[in-house]
């Protein structure tokens, strides 16, 4: 371990001395098939601002979550205040004075501000009798107290994605929270929301609060952080204070290899147009999520599709695998040379093309069924004799071949896909379009939640692939991953293609520009007009 | 960084135990339907009245009727299970009995006109037993398809369209029937002879028909769920309907086959009724879609769809016939019987909870 000793001074804390409130040491969790954390020690000082950082899967929502007492059983020791506790639930850990605020917010969206603030600890008069008024008084000073502009009686529904995780910590607080856990807080947030929710933090951090701050975003961490702990595949490789620690010793740490060696690009002589997308609208409902957008995609191509949450990219991937209904839909799409306007993905399928969606537990996977039956199920009309008789010798011998191809460690084929770890489990996905005879590939954060050894390998995979002609449509968040793998970028905004880069001009800051060309301009004006309403 | 403290290192015999414990926990919950049924036939026998040194419950009458009464159950069961693997569930099975067992006794004893459009008027008298089991069939799947349909068209939970169904078949059973039962006779000018084989015994008076039909079926799908592609499809759309669906899978389709064939093994059932009784009468059945699905439950399903085996299902129906014999030889009433039941549901239910994660 890279350990650096804590340095006394810290610029913006009065006390000459920061304590140290919560002390987690040799945390060790194991999930099945994979060891989350590995003998990790952590430690929060008061009113210091912790940003843990780390790839994904690197472990820090599962150090989190044993903070907050989300996962009970695991080996080592917290000490809260110098004392050991042991959270056997969320609520003891609330009653110590600990709050996370999850990625998924929890709120109930059906109730106003103040009451989810309040929610399971209501004023009353008497026994029975809700004390609205004290509760919407004591809620409207919470936001006053945090400098916040929120209407305590508004439906949490009507509130943008900021607000409600300023709500979170407002409800936070009025528990009394000392420790704040955020959980990658600005994955939704426009830039503007971003400063203002560091305000926030800001304000806290003077009040003594400590906060933990999870993010994967670089630019944030040195523009907030005190203190930085570096976790990599469940090991602390880094701790150490902001000011000692440059952008690249950080991306060293966290990446602990060069990105060019981990994802090596080999050149692919590109095909004939395989896929192409001619200003194809998606309207659902009342919103309008796709607006023009026109791309193509070459034969053993690997195109990418930057841009920030909300932009679209999944959508657009989802209209081409026919997941919409044609209503919803217009404009061009010819696969092959031939019109490709799915009506299903079942369609979608027949004529190769497969979806490795986001999450791949929810849309992939069958997780109580076994990894053989995962891996066939796009492609099972193969292994069919007399009607739908399944020839399960066959099955057996393919699922096995292509296991020892993807490199899937699983102790047998009859293991539960639920029991690999995330890496594997996203290999299963791949196996099963490719044995469906896939020859574009649209993948939706295929990297998201797995290990880094994992991801390299998911990322050679596709490589390889390419070289053999596979067509691949790839959407990211993380940037230095599609520049790494990438021939080209498109980047959306809001529906729309903003940006269209080859690998010769790819460059992080333009490319992040295009992303927000038209995010910025609509975030703010929308903040301004719900806080216009908000102050009626 | 960070206080060290040595963790307790757990003794290693205790750990081992923990294993053993929790292997054991594991093989118990995987044949949790046999276990079940061991105990239920172990009480059975133990509390069974004894008769001029004869254990009763082991007479061989008693046993068959016991089979006998346990075949509509476990027909229901099998036709359900495949509605609650897929995440679903059919509460018209009961009334969809009745329905068919009417409808059976209808067209085998009365001159029926029925005036299908553009064919115009065809007459049905006394029909003989094949066409009667086949219309009648006909009838169980045409009411699955609606029920299905019904709940994928408009995205309705099945819950609520075969609350409907359950209403609507036993109000067409009523007016199918003027609200009277329909004998079934066979004598001169009577029903079709054959049809009474459903209420035979066969080797040496010993298994019941139903029963046979009961195992026929549950073999059958058992088959068809362990080897063809469209069981397959059923445990994967129950595990997880939209990777299903991304995975290519005709997901509405596929449902719909699931609740067409639950009604198919519901008017299996009615026709089976109809026959034991002699008679076809919209009152019978009540409840017999509770009977159903607590068989089910009894074997280890999940109502969430995606876990449960035909095996269960019907060793689920033995477990509830046994008690049920049990408590009749011990003259326990029957309202009695009804409030076991309950519990025992319950009981299997709440059981699920301790299920390790490991069970297939």
């Amino acid at each position: 371990m890279v350990l650096s000793q804590p340095e006394p001074q810290g610029s913006h804390d009065p006390l000459s001395d920061p304590e140290v409130i919560l002390s987690m040491s040799h945390i060790t969790k194991r999930f099945p098939g994979v060891l989350a954390l590995n003998n990790v020690s952590f430690d929060v000082h008061v009113g210091e601002v912790h940003c843990l950082v780390g790839e994904n899967g690197a472990g820090k929502s599962t150090l989190m979550n044993i903070m907050s007492g989300v996962y009970t059983g695991f080996d080592g020791q917290i000490l809260l205040n110098k004392h050991p506790v042991t959270f056997h639930h969320t609520r003891d850990a609330q009653h110590a004075g600990i709050a996370m605020i999850h990625q998924e917010l929890n709120l109930v969206p059906e109730l106003t501000v103040y009451e989810n603030i309040f929610l399971g600890r209501e004023h009353k008069i008497g026994r029975t009798v809700l004390n609205r008024r004290s509760m919407r008084r004591a809620a409207e000073k919470l936001m006053s107290d945090l400098g916040l502009d929120i209407d305590t009686n508004r439906h949490i529904s009507r509130l943008r994605v900021g607000q409600r995780q300023l709500v979170e910590i407002a409800k936070a607080l009025s528990l009394n929270a000392r420790i704040i856990i955020m959980d990658e807080p600005t994955s939704a947030l426009s830039d503007t929301e971003v400063q203002y929710l560091f305000g926030v933090i800001r304000n806290l951090r003077a009040r003594g609060v400590a906060v933990i701050y999870i993010s994967h975003r670089l630019d944030e961490i040195f523009a907030i952080a005190d203190r930085v702990t570096v976790l990599r595949d469940g090991q602390v490789v880094g701790s150490t204070l902001a000011q000692h620690m440059t952008r690249r010793q950080l991306i060293h740490l966290m990446v602990g290899r060069d990105l060019e060696v981990l994802y090596p690009k080999e050149q692919v002589e590109l095909g004939a147009t395989l896929l192409k997308i001619e200003h194809l609208h998606l309207r659902q409902g009342t919103s309008h999520l796709l607006k023009g957008v026109s791309l193509h995609v070459d034969k053993g191509e690997i195109v990418g599709v930057a841009g920030l949450m909300g932009a679209g990219r999944t959508q657009l991937l989802e209209t081409v695998f026919g997941v919409y209904p044609s209503r919803a839909v217009s404009g061009k799409i010819s696969f092959d040379g031939r019109d490709a306007r799915f009506r299903s993905p079942k369609a979608a399928i027949r004529r190769g093309i497969g979806l490795v969606a986001e999450d791949r537990k929810k849309q992939s996977l069958i997780l109580e069924r076994p990894v053989d039956e995962n891996a066939t199920l796009a492609a099972l009309r193969q292994f069919m004799v007399l009607l739908t008789l399944v020839n399960q010798r066959a099955e057996r011998r393919a699922v096995e071949r292509i296991v020892r191809v993807l490199n899937i460690k699983t102790p047998s084929i009859k293991t539960l896909v639920g029991n690999l770890s995330g890496g594997n489990q996203q290999k299963v996905v791949v196996a099963k379009f490719l044995l469906a005879n896939i020859k574009l590939f649209l993948l939706d954060e295929p990297t998201r939640g797995i290990d880094i050894g994992a991801k390299a390998e998911v990322y050679t995979l596709v490589g390889q692939l390419a070289r053999q002609g596979t067509a691949f449509l790839l959407v990211s968040s993380e940037l230095p991953e599609l520049l790494a793998v990438c021939d080209r970028v498109y980047v959306l905004c809001d529906g729309r293609v903003t940006g269209e880069f080859k690998r010769d001009e790819f460059d992080q800051t333009v490319i992040m520009e295009a992303a927000t060309r038209f995010a910025d301009k609509l975030g703010n004006s929308k903040h301004q007009i719900s806080v216009e309403q908000d102050t009626n | 960084m960070g206080t060290a403290t040595d963790t307790p290192i757990q003794s290693v015999p205790a750990q081992q135990i923990k294993t053993i414990g929790r292997r054991a926990l594991i093989f118990v919950f995987r044949f949790q339907s046999f276990f079940g049924l061991i105990i239920v036939f172990l009480l059975a026998v133990y509390f069974s009245p004894i008769r001029s040194d004869k254990n009763i419950f082991l007479s061989q009458r008693n046993l068959s009727n016991v089979a006998r009464d346990v075949s509509e159950t476990g027909i229901l069961a099998t036709g359900q299970l495949l509605v609650i693997l897929i995440g679903g569930i059919d509460l018209s099975v009961g009334s969809v009995v009745a329905l068919t067992a009417t409808t059976s006794a209808l067209l085998l004893m009365r001159t029926q006109t029925v005036t299908l459009p553009l064919i115009g008027g065809i007459e049905l008298s006394h029909l003989s037993a094949e066409q009667t089991i086949i219309l009648v069939l006909g009838l169980g799947l045409l009411i699955g398809w609606c029920n299905g349909w019904t709940s994928e068209r408009f995205r309705i939970p099945a819950f609520v369209t075969t609350l409907a169904m359950l209403s609507i078949a036993r109000g067409i059973a009523h007016i199918w029937s003027d609200n009277i039962a329909v004998p079934i006779s066979y004598k001169a000018g009577g029903a079709d002879p054959s049809f009474e084989i459903l209420h035979d015994r066969i080797y040496n008076n010993i298994i019941p028909v139903p029963a046979l039909i009961m195992a026929g079926g549950a073999v059958i799908m058992m088959f068809v769920l362990r080897y063809t592609a469209f069981g397959r499809y059923i445990y994967a759309i129950g595990g997880n309907q939209t990777a299903s669906r991304l995975s290519g899978l005709a997901v509405t389709r596929i449902k719909i086959a699931a609740f067409m064939l639950c009604g198919f093994f519901a008017a299996l059932a009615g026709i089976v009724h109809s026959a034991q009784l002699n008679q076809g009468s919209p009152n019978e059945a009540v409840g017999y879609e509770l009977n159903a699905i607590a068989a089910v439950v009894i074997g280890g399903a999940s109502l969430n769809g995606g876990k449960g085996t035909i095996i269960g299902a019907i060793a689920g129906a033995f477990i509830l016939g046994i008690l049920n014999n049990m408590l009749s030889l011990n003259n326990v009433e029957s309202n009695t019987q009804l409030v076991v039941k309950g519990l025992l549901v319950v009981g299997a239910v709440a059981l699920q909870q301790f299920r390790p994660p490991e069970v297939e």
